[in-house]
């Protein structure tokens, strides 16, 4: 029902605390766009400004065209569900859906019609409109018997769906969502996440959430925001972020358990290329060889970044076999996450399918034990040691720019997340 | 439905998922790792220096001192609890009505509560009536000033807001009768000390309300701002966020500050004798009852300032025993800050 667009937005805290800077994205209609990143990274920040709660320091806000940087939350036609659900405790489940609508005036075009003046009368729902919209989006959520209750007489995820169907009476132009899910547990999270997924294909508007699970944001997003210390790291689709991370910090953050980064030299041959990491020397071939060669990167020394799940074990006359020892083997039941040092101390997490092994050879994972990884090349990431930029993604302005000052953003950004609190003291 | 069923893509994969088995190899446990691993853990968890045992067992310990809590307790029981009984018992003796050297009465009765009513010159029911009305009015405007004030500087951030609180404590630590003379030269230009002294009092009560902010503060502030944030997106003005959000949350506090700014004149001696100026019905009550122990009247009205004293404390007990749930959670409410 409405684009969202932010130019150039920036947000200052107190005098000079830069909590976000150069945050420029065009949200589509309909689509669901995460905002994600650690804490403090100002993805709630810019969430806020585009809900109108905080001031917009420097930049524009547009939402369907229309700048609405001075605009008060209720003239922005926006919803949000907060983190801590923020239900009015001493209301009905019923009463909390209905009190935006009860405070809603709608406008009405009337002609004098002698004069021929047109003049807006302002007038309230009738509590009849008020009833049939509060049932009907407690219909689609489910808690069409909890209409009575008040919030302290639910469950968690009850809450939420109330907190959410408050949202959706409203029929607003922008769902915002901050960290919904966070304040529930790990199984009913899961399944609020399926809901918001059904949920999203029933009302059908423009989504913002923001979250800082990457699993979240995997999962629900059309497009993902990964903000870092301020700055918008990257902007893609799920398999974008995931196979092509626009550097280091994107890399890491996405997938769990991390990605592995190793420091490694990068060298070319003529129109081949090689990695070097902990003394073996594996080929890069196929696309990843073609690419880099296509860039016409030169030989360097870079960090090798590699997915856990992209490790396989294998055995020692493997000439590429990475020979590790085994710390610590996590049985996850579908699959082993097997903490191992390489012979140089450096830590690596590989994720085994437990289907692969025997069970034997399960047994015998213990503590201690030598085991050989091999990874290749199709499956490997190139990052520059300095710039932690990926050698093959194409870089954007932004991100270069983000990159750039990032030394010199940490500490305030950090000064950032406690500013934050001021508010709140 | 059946439109996507026909439609609808089948992939199929081809997959062995036993191919890797075979290849895999794993060497036996490096012993040195192993033994590393077990001196550190050890280190850590089994090598830790253990508590001293005590010398002497918990519950001796415990029962010891119990025994002195309580006997300390006790004694505060009584020195507290003392004058209390003696004005209750004193304001039923009927032998006599001065100050006598024990607190029994001989002869029971309540002739002191009837002379309180019907003797010309105690004026009670007039120093009653003062006392109610500023309890009364006070305890309304009071508790708009106060709760306006807190509110605004719970949740509003403006230029000044942190020195204003700090003054305001500051201020708030200087007693209230540093300004007596002040203030009697500018209310009897007013007119209004004297018999009019109520007026003045209440004037005095309401104009000070707003530096009782702080207890209210704390308390709005464990609202939570994202209720205000949800009602301001939900379109909500800042007077609507008040009185139909946060004020609904906060009963206790409501009714703590009114109880507060009812009992304040029931107390006020110093300021209310002052105001009054020896002008019987400018009184209120605590100067009126001491009026009755003046040096003069003291040997025939003892007993019934006593009389006084209990008809007093009754209303304000009855009102907080009905008033003390909410009371409690006023007053712990602030404490617990989130």
């Amino acid at each position: 029902m409405a684009t969202v667009k932010l130019t150039n937005v920036k947000k200052v805290y107190g005098k000079n605390v830069v909590a976000v800077q150069n945050f420029n994205l065009e949200i589509a209609d309909k689509e669901f766009i995460v905002f994600v990143g650690p804490s403090g990274c100002g993805k709630s920040t810019t969430l806020r400004m585009i809900a109108g709660l905080e001031d917009i320091t420097d930049g524009t806000v547009e939402i369907n065209g229309k700048v609405v940087n001075d605009l008060q939350p209720k003239d922005r036609n926006i919803a949000m569900v907060f983190q801590n659900y923020a239900l009015y405790p001493h209301l009905t489940v019923f009463e909390n859906m209905a009190f935006a609508l009860r405070l809603l005036r709608v406008p009405q075009e009337m002609t004098n019609e002698s004069t021929g003046k047109t003049t807006y009368v302002y007038s309230k729902l009738s509590q009849d409109e008020i009833y049939k919209r509060v049932t009907e989006a407690a219909e689609i959520l489910g808690i069409s018997d909890l209409l009575l209750r008040r919030p302290r007489e639910l469950s968690g995820g009850q809450r939420q769906r109330v907190a959410i169907g408050r949202a959706m009476v409203r029929d607003s132009q922008v769902f915002l969502m901050d960290e919904p899910l966070s304040n529930l547990d790990a199984k009913l999270r899961n399944q609020m996440r399926a809901e918001i997924i059904l949920l999203r294909k029933k009302i059908d508007t423009t989504f913002i959430y923001v979250t800082h699970d990457q699993t979240e944001a995997m999962t629900l997003g059309d497009r993902i925001v990964i903000m870092k210390d301020g700055f918008i790291q990257q902007v893609g689709t799920p398999t974008e972020v995931f196979d092509m991370p626009a550097n280091l910090f994107v890399a890491e953050f996405i997938g769990a358990p991390k990605m592995n980064t190793v420091p490694a030299t990068l060298v070319r041959n003529g129109d081949g290329y090689s990695v070097e990491v902990f003394g073996v020397t594996l080929p890069v071939e196929g696309d990843k060889g073609d690419q880099l060669l296509q860039k016409g990167v030169e030989s360097q020394s870079i960090t090798l970044g590699v997915r856990p799940e992209h490790m396989t074990l294998t055995n020692r006359n493997n000439p590429y076999a990475i020979p590790c020892t085994l710390q610590v083997n996590e049985m996850m039941g579908s699959e082993l996450h097997l903490h191992v040092l390489a012979a140089d101390g450096t830590p690596l997490i590989v994720r085994v399918p437990t289907v692969q092994l025997t069970a034997q050879q399960v047994s015998s994972l213990v503590a201690g034990v030598r085991i050989y990884v091999t990874f290749q090349s199709k499956v490997m990431h190139f990052f520059g040691s300095e710039s932690q930029l990926n050698l093959l993604a194409e870089q954007s302005k932004e991100a270069n720019a983000a990159s750039e000052p990032q030394q010199e953003q940490t500490d305030e950004a950090a000064k950032g997340t406690a500013s934050q609190q001021w508010y709140h003291n | 439905m059946t439109e996507q069923e026909t439609s609808q893509q089948i992939l199929d994969f081809d997959v062995d998922f036993n191919a890797a088995a075979a290849n895999v190899e794993i060497d036996p446990p490096d012993p040195n790792f192993t033994q590393t691993e077990q001196t550190e853990f050890r280190k850590r968890f089994v090598d830790v220096p253990r508590p001293v045992s005590r010398l002497v067992g918990q519950r001796v310990t415990n029962r010891i001192a119990n025994t002195v809590i309580y006997i300390v307790l006790s004694i505060m029981c009584i020195v507290w609890l003392l004058p209390f009984f003696g004005i209750v018992f004193e304001s039923f003796r009927c032998e006599s009505t001065g100050l006598e050297g024990y607190i029994f009465p001989k002869k029971w009765g309540f002739d002191n509560y009837v002379r309180l009513f019907t003797d010309p010159t105690s004026n009670f029911l007039r120093w009653f009536g003062n006392t109610l009305a500023m309890g009364l009015i006070t305890s309304v405007v009071q508790t708009a000033f106060q709760l306006a004030v807190s509110y605004a500087l719970s949740r509003n951030r403006f230029k000044g807001r942190k020195f204003l609180m700090n003054m305001m404590l500051v201020f708030g630590m200087f007693p209230g009768f540093l300004t007596l003379i002040l203030l009697y030269t500018l209310l009897s230009d007013w007119n209004l000390t004297m018999t009019n002294a109520p007026w003045g009092l209440i004037l005095i009560y309401i104009a000070s309300s707003g530096m009782g902010y702080y207890i209210a503060k704390g308390f709005f502030d464990t609202i939570s701002h994202s209720l205000d944030e949800a009602a301001r997106v939900d379109g909500a003005t800042q007077m609507q966020i008040f009185f139909k959000i946060i004020l609904p949350l906060s009963k206790p506090i409501v009714i703590y500050t009114i109880l507060m700014g009812f009992m304040a004149p029931w107390g006020d001696f110093v300021m209310a004798t002052f105001m009054a100026n020896n002008t019987n019905n400018g009184y209120n009550v605590a100067a009126g009852l001491q009026w009755l122990l003046t040096d003069s009247m003291i040997n025939d009205y003892y007993t019934t300032f006593c009389a006084g004293g209990v008809l007093v404390a009754i209303p304000i007990t009855i009102l907080f025993m009905l008033l003390q749930k909410y009371y409690v959670a006023g007053v712990t409410g602030g404490a617990v800050k989130g």
